[in-house]
């Protein structure tokens, strides 16, 4: 997989780069900030999937996002991982509404398992997502009243994984459950959740969607 | 005279000492000489007669110097010089007798003028009337008696009188109606007098007191002894009730003199009333002093707002004016002006205290020191206060600033480092097949793991880094989510002055907590309105409310707000949730 990377911290690029290539990936770019990036970018084939730090230079606020944004405009086929320092639910939700699949974002910790990384690079990349499960289980956690009330606890666990990035067989080896149960939760959620029941991507990234919103309203 | 005492006296001043001695000298030597043949007979009479004399004579002169009195003063010499001309008769030669038959007693007339005028600086309609008519009574009784009168005893020489009709009888009779009268002329002054001093006010009434005590004893002597005249007949006067008489008239002037000295004390206590209140008082205070010293309960000290130069004041300060004017009550108003003439308060008081112009004038210039003093004391006072607070919002923006700074060197430095130990550690792992290494890796990453999330606490709890990167609106968002209760949030998606949003930001979740600790609320709701000069954020629950204003927490958040030049309120009814409001300037 070919992937390219930006923070503006060289130690952590470093690091990351490093773990990228034992990990079987070919880092094309790594660059200190969303401009450098996107030149770089430019100047060659495309990556896969590119690995963005939320917070960079020279704003230390949302540089990542904004990065994302114009890179999905270059190439919509691009898988878009976020990683930050920290979880932020309204990050989550704005980056899922501006950029709907293919998108991940997960905290920096995730660096530690990088067979996990890897699994979330190759989602995005496939025009799948993945969502930290700490920002998944804070939304579902939340008192806030909404849609969410309608969903029983089973469902919850399987929306979380959904959100995870998950199919629906990994969600049934997780839960141990079979997978034609788990498409009926996914059937019921959609349908609780106001969506067609057709699981298709698209559903799947509405549903987790609608969990954002529910948690950033 | 402690506007004399205060420098040693001036030539001038002595030489009007030297005047009054003069003065005196020569009254004595006048009534000395007018009753000269009594002196061997009627020795005590006549040196009361001449004590009287020289008494009027010193106080008209003294009161001459007190402003608005000079008419008074004449009165009182004057009857100073008459009373010994009353006893003219005692030469008992040419038209001497004459004088004393007809004259003698007319400065009883000019006596009660003096009575029924001080301290005013006019008659009322009234007395005038009456004076005049108790002058024509004396005058035609009198002359009557003059003109039919004959010699009754021996004299020591030849004595003119007119003899138009000589009758003894005839005299007798109208001497009779004119004393009659005259006695019933000093019974209505006597009721004058008293109403005079029922009706006086205030200061009138303490200057008045003892001249009207005087007046009223004296006139009743005169009564008994113009009475006692009667009785014993023309010839041969009582003198034991002309000395009575006398004796009483004694104090008369006496009289005169304290309210004189009742005046002058009056300007002592303004000076001790400059001494109070001279290094600055507020208006209550001044106003109290003033009403004490001057003796007017109802008098009023208004403070005028402070108006920029050449607006405002002036238009407020004739509003004022024109209050008093149409609350229709006749009200003495008087402009306290600062230095430069600016009116910085307005005096209202009886109208009564006119008549001591120099004594209110006095208070009123006092009063000026004193507002002056104070306003520049509440000008410093003020001056301090701002400095002291802008201090505050300074040393609360440095916090602010520094726990920024802590917060940003422990997510670029710290965090960074560890995260990329974490990956490298990571890689590690990855490139060796050592199972040992494996299950170390294990155990090390727990560890990264339990020490990045307690570094995240950490740089959260010095600053909230979405407050930071994204605002108020995400950083409460955050706030909300840790909360047991749903928190709806409303706030415009909108970056603000970086003081503004943590002052907020912390108003917020100390409010929050306080709902979640103390207000057993289903949910709670922050909102946030941008105006054009002004932010307003509420943070309202549905809880049991009730929330005591000066509470810890709530202390906490005046103190930010305050800091923020901003205003804080809170209604709280028991059983009717919590509204807390916070308003700071903004743009």
């Amino acid at each position: 997989m070919r992937l390219a990377i930006a923070d503006d911290s060289g130690l952590f690029r470093d690091s990351l780069r490093l773990l990228l290539e034992q990990a079987g990936a070919e880092v094309t770019v790594s660059a200190a900030s969303g401009p450098e990036l996107l030149a770089a970018v430019r100047r060659q084939r495309p990556p896969d999937a590119v690995v963005l730090d939320i917070r960079m230079r020279p704003s230390l606020r949302d540089e990542g996002i904004t990065t994302a944004v114009e890179l999905r405009q270059l190439y919509p086929g691009m898988g878009i991982l976020l990683l930050s320092a920290h979880t932020e639910i309204g990050y989550a939700s704005r980056l899922l509404d501006a950029v709907p699949a293919g998108v991940g974002y997960l905290l920096k910790d995730n660096v530690m398992n990088v067979a996990d990384l890897m699994s979330a690079l190759g989602r995005v990349a496939a025009g799948g997502m993945a969502l930290e499960p700490t920002i998944v289980q804070r939304l579902l956690s939340s008192r806030k009243p909404g849609r969410l009330d309608a969903l029983n606890d089973r469902e919850r666990d399987v929306l979380q994984l959904m959100a995870e990035g998950r199919s629906n067989l990994g969600i049934a080896q997780e839960l141990f459950l079979s997978p034609r149960t788990i498409e009926a939760h996914v059937t019921s959620i959609f349908n609780k959740l106001g969506l067609d029941q057709s699981s298709t991507e698209n559903n799947r990234v509405l549903a987790v969607l609608t969990l954002l919103r529910a948690g950033s309203q | 005279m402690s506007r004399v005492a205060i420098s040693p006296p001036s030539p001038r001043a002595r030489y009007a000492w030297a005047r009054i001695a003069a003065i005196l000298a020569l009254v004595a030597v006048f009534a000395s000489g007018v009753e000269w043949p009594d002196w061997a007979n009627w020795t005590a009479l006549t040196a009361v007669n001449l004590t009287v004399a020289l008494l009027f004579v010193l106080t008209g002169l003294l009161l001459a110097r007190q402003p608005g009195q000079r008419g008074v003063a004449i009165a009182l010499m004057l009857t100073g010089v008459c009373r010994p001309l009353d006893f003219v008769d005692a030469w008992g030669v040419g038209p001497f007798p004459f004088y004393a038959l007809v004259f003698g007693g007319f400065d009883r007339v000019i006596g009660a003028w003096a009575l029924l005028r001080y301290p005013n600086p006019a008659l009322t309609r009234g007395h005038r009337r009456f004076l005049i008519a108790f002058a024509a009574w004396m005058i035609v009784t009198r002359t009557i008696v003059g003109l039919v009168a004959t010699p009754q005893w021996e004299y020591g020489g030849p004595v003119w009188l007119p003899q138009v009709w000589p009758d003894p009888w005839l005299a007798t009779l109208f001497s009779a109606i004119g004393y009659a009268g005259e006695g019933v002329f000093g019974v209505v002054l006597l009721v004058l007098l008293v109403l005079r001093l029922g009706r006086a006010r205030r200061l009138d009434r303490v200057v008045l007191a003892p001249v009207v005590t005087a007046g009223v004893a004296a006139v009743i002597a005169a009564i008994v002894s113009g009475a006692a005249q009667q009785v014993h007949g023309a010839v041969g006067a009582p003198v034991n009730a002309y000395l009575t008489e006398g004796l009483v008239d004694i104090g008369l002037p006496l009289a005169f003199l304290v309210a004189a000295v009742q005046r002058e004390l009056l300007i002592k206590n303004i000076t001790w009333l400059i001494a109070e209140i001279s290094d600055g008082a507020s208006v209550a205070v001044i106003r109290d002093a003033l009403r004490a010293t001057l003796g007017d309960p109802t008098l009023d000290v208004i403070a005028l707002p402070e108006a920029p130069p050449g607006a405002g004041s002036l238009s407020s300060a004739a509003r004022l004016e024109a209050d008093a004017d149409s609350s229709g009550e006749d009200r003495l108003v008087e402009f306290v002006r600062s230095e430069s003439g600016e009116p910085i308060a307005v005096i209202i008081a009886d109208p009564t205290l006119d008549r001591y112009r120099g004594l209110f004038d006095v208070a009123v210039r006092t009063s000026a020191l004193a507002l002056q003093t104070a306003q520049a004391q509440a000008a410093a006072a003020q001056a301090q206060l701002a400095e002291v607070q802008a201090s505050r919002a300074r040393i609360i923006e440095a916090a602010q600033a520094e726990r920024q700074r802590i917060e940003r060197d422990l997510h670029d430095g710290v965090q960074q480092r560890i995260l990329s130990l974490a990956a490298q550690l990571s890689s590690a792992v990855t490139g060796s097949s050592d199972p040992a290494a494996a299950a170390a890796f294990a155990g090390a990453r727990q560890g990264l793991r339990e020490i990045l999330a307690e570094l995240r606490e950490l740089a959260h709890g010095i600053y909230p880094t979405m407050l930071t990167q994204a605002g108020l609106g995400p950083a409460l968002e955050e706030v909300a989510d840790r909360l047991p209760i749903p928190v709806r949030l409303d706030v415009p998606d909108r970056r603000l002055a970086a003081a503004a949003e943590a002052g907020l930001y912390f108003v917020a979740c100390e409010a929050l907590a306080n709902v979640v600790k103390h207000a057993d609320a289903a949910g709670a709701t922050v909102t946030v309105a941008i105006g054009e000069s002004e932010l307003t954020m509420r943070v309202a629950d549905d809880g049991v409310g009730g929330a005591e204003a000066p509470g810890h927490g709530l202390a906490n958040i005046a103190d930010r707000i305050s800091a923020l030049d901003g205003r804080l309120a809170i209604d709280s009814p028991p059983g009717g949730g919590t509204r807390l409001e916070v308003t700071i300037p903004c743009g």
